[in-house]
């Protein structure tokens, strides 16, 4: 596992949601990708070509190379805020 | 059913960066009827990026200039500046602004726009900058500053221009080993910010707060040097770095090998500019304020009546000239409201702060031997998996123009629509470097929304 979070007093609620299955725990106010990104997630979806990994690039909502898919629609990773019981699978073609 | 999501203010505001909340503050407090619309969950934009309530603080000190966006974000809560997080702005008409916000189509109509929709990363394609890991400079400091989330163990910075230092001691305070920082200029290019430096108070303080605070980092930045590849199995272990010369060309045979788990790119920021480009504001081109930019009167006024413009978008200055643009296109507004003159001293102030950021940025402007980093089968486009050899191929049968590339191998025709590879396609495909880009076409949705979002979209009232 590489990345985790600043040291400190993290007093938000703890959230879960599932990645391709399985649980992660995030803290509420967290993105879909820094979720992942903590928990040491770093494919996020494979590339519409040659299907290589692909995962967090610009992080502020420009490049949609963080898209997931969360209950059946793609949103990017990186500006969709993590949801109590929400399930995420790896993002494809929009 | 769609009357109920449609909205009416005197001033629509697009971003809540330092641009857009200086002019939303003066507004309020003038008495308009102001809402701002911005793409992220806080205010502040990328620059005054704020943590989630409740989660740890970043540790140690901040730099100077952040003094000044707490004092912004303050006198927002203050004004009780309305803002709409969350919302992604799709189409635009002057006095129009369509949006979708969790997953809802709302309409905004209002009399005056003010476009302060920031700027985003230069990327440079380079072998491996795909692999996940690999991310824009901007990316790791929305990482730490904004989601408190340490990005690995080892870093490595890489680019060119002001904003790597931030990102050297953002990953610092992080705790992350920074085991390179590389600096594209020579150091006697970058010399030529020295004067822009010295003469304006608050950037010197600011040059000396991270000079500091690499020194504390025990981080040396290496001038002309950059990254020529990065590896990995999956994600990024290894990073190729090298020696440039002063125009950008690699140096081959320069090349070293450093073990990494995150590397940070940046290159400099390119405007966003596509909400002005389908409202028809007239653009120019301005390769140090980031290529295409919109071009503003003397009052951040667009060449379309009632549209301003501030901040990155009529070129890349920083959070000074944003928030200056910002005061400024609020007393515009209020002065062809109320029939009342502008006060002075905001142009004066407007035009010093940017003579100060031209200065510097003129030091840092995009090196075109840098496109030399990709080889044949470098991605050249990520959304579409476009190799170099394939652009290349391109422009040999179609043309060289942007238009023609696209159309030759569908380099941004996907969900980027062009934002990513559109400052350096056209060099990369046509080999030559430092041709000046095409206008790359805006369109409708200017980003990609759910097409249950434009079916629903509000029609403007009869009215209004």
């Amino acid at each position: 596992m590489s990345g985790s979070r600043l040291p400190g007093q993290d007093q938000r609620p703890a959230v879960t949601f599932t990645f391709a299955g399985r649980p992660v725990v995030a803290r509420a106010g967290d993105s879909i990708a820094m979720a992942l990104w903590a928990a040491g997630e770093r494919e996020l979806r494979r590339s519409s070509g040659e299907g290589r990994p692909r995962g967090v690039y610009c992080n502020m909502g420009v490049c949609f190379d963080c898209l997931v898919v969360v209950d059946g629609v793609t949103v990017r990773g990186c500006t969709t805020t993590v949801q109590d019981g929400m399930r995420v699978e790896r993002g494809g073609r929009p | 059913m769609s009357e109920a999501r449609v909205l009416h203010a005197e001033v629509g505001i697009v971003g809540a960066g330092p641009g857009g909340l200086a002019a939303a503050v003066e507004l309020v407090r003038q008495g308009l009827s102001v809402l701002v619309l911005d793409e992220g969950q806080q205010p502040g934009g990328q620059i005054f990026r704020q943590l989630p309530p409740g989660a740890a603080a970043l540790p140690g000190q901040e730099p100077p200039s952040h003094q000044a966006g707490h004092g912004l974000l303050a006198a927002a809560t203050e004004h009780a500046v309305p803002v709409h997080h969350g919302a992604t702005v799709w189409n635009v008409a002057p006095g129009r602004l369509w949006f979708e916000q969790h997953g809802q189509s709302w309409l905004l109509c209002c009399r005056h726009l003010v476009l302060a929709t920031g700027a985003f990363d230069r990327c440079v394609p380079f072998p491996g900058w795909t692999l996940p890991g690999v991310t824009t400079a901007g990316a790791l400091q929305v990482m730490v500053r904004g989601y408190g989330v340490v990005p690995g163990r080892r870093a490595l910075v890489v680019g060119s221009g002001p904003l790597l230092l931030p990102t050297v001691a953002t990953l610092h305070q992080a705790g992350v080993e920074v085991v390179a920082a590389l600096e594209a200029s020579s150091r006697w290019r970058a010399l030529r910010a020295l004067p822009a430096v010295l003469t304006n108070a608050a950037r010197r303080r600011e040059a000396l707060w991270y000079a500091r605070s690499l020194l504390r980092a025990g981080v040396r930045l290496r001038w002309g040097w950059t990254v020529f590849a990065c590896e990995g199995d999956g994600r990024v272990q290894r990073a190729v770095i090298g020696k440039v010369d002063a125009e950008g060309n690699p140096r081959r045979g320069s090349e070293r090998r450093l073990e990494v788990d995150v590397v940070g790119a940046g290159f400099g920021l390119v405007p966003s500019i596509e909400l002005g480009q389908l409202l028809g504001c007239r653009t120019r081109y301005d390769a140090p304020r980031g290529g295409h930019c919109l071009e503003v009167d003397g009052q951040q006024g667009t060449s379309v009546a009632g549209v301003y413009a501030v901040g990155e978008a009529c070129g890349v200055g920083g959070a000074e000239v944003a928030m200056a643009e910002g005061r400024l296109a609020a007393a515009a507004i209020v002065a062809a409201v109320r029939q009342t003159p502008i006060d002075a001293a905001l142009r004066t102030r407007v035009a010093a702060e940017r003579r100060a950021a031209d200065a510097m940025l003129r030091a840092f402007a995009p090196l075109p031997g840098l496109h030399r980093l990709a080889t044949d089968d470098t991605l050249v486009c990520r959304c579409e998996d476009v190799p170099l050899a394939r652009a290349r191929a391109a422009a040999a049968l179609h043309g060289d123009s942007l238009r023609a590339i696209k159309v030759g191998c569908r380099a941004g025709m996907g969900p980027c629509q062009g934002r990513i590879c559109g400052s350096s396609l056209q060099a990369l495909a046509t080999g030559r470097c430092d041709v000046v880009p095409d206008l790359p076409v805006a369109q409708v949705p200017g980003k990609p929304v759910r097409s249950a979002t434009i079916v629903d979209a509000p029609e403007p009232p009869a009215t209004a």
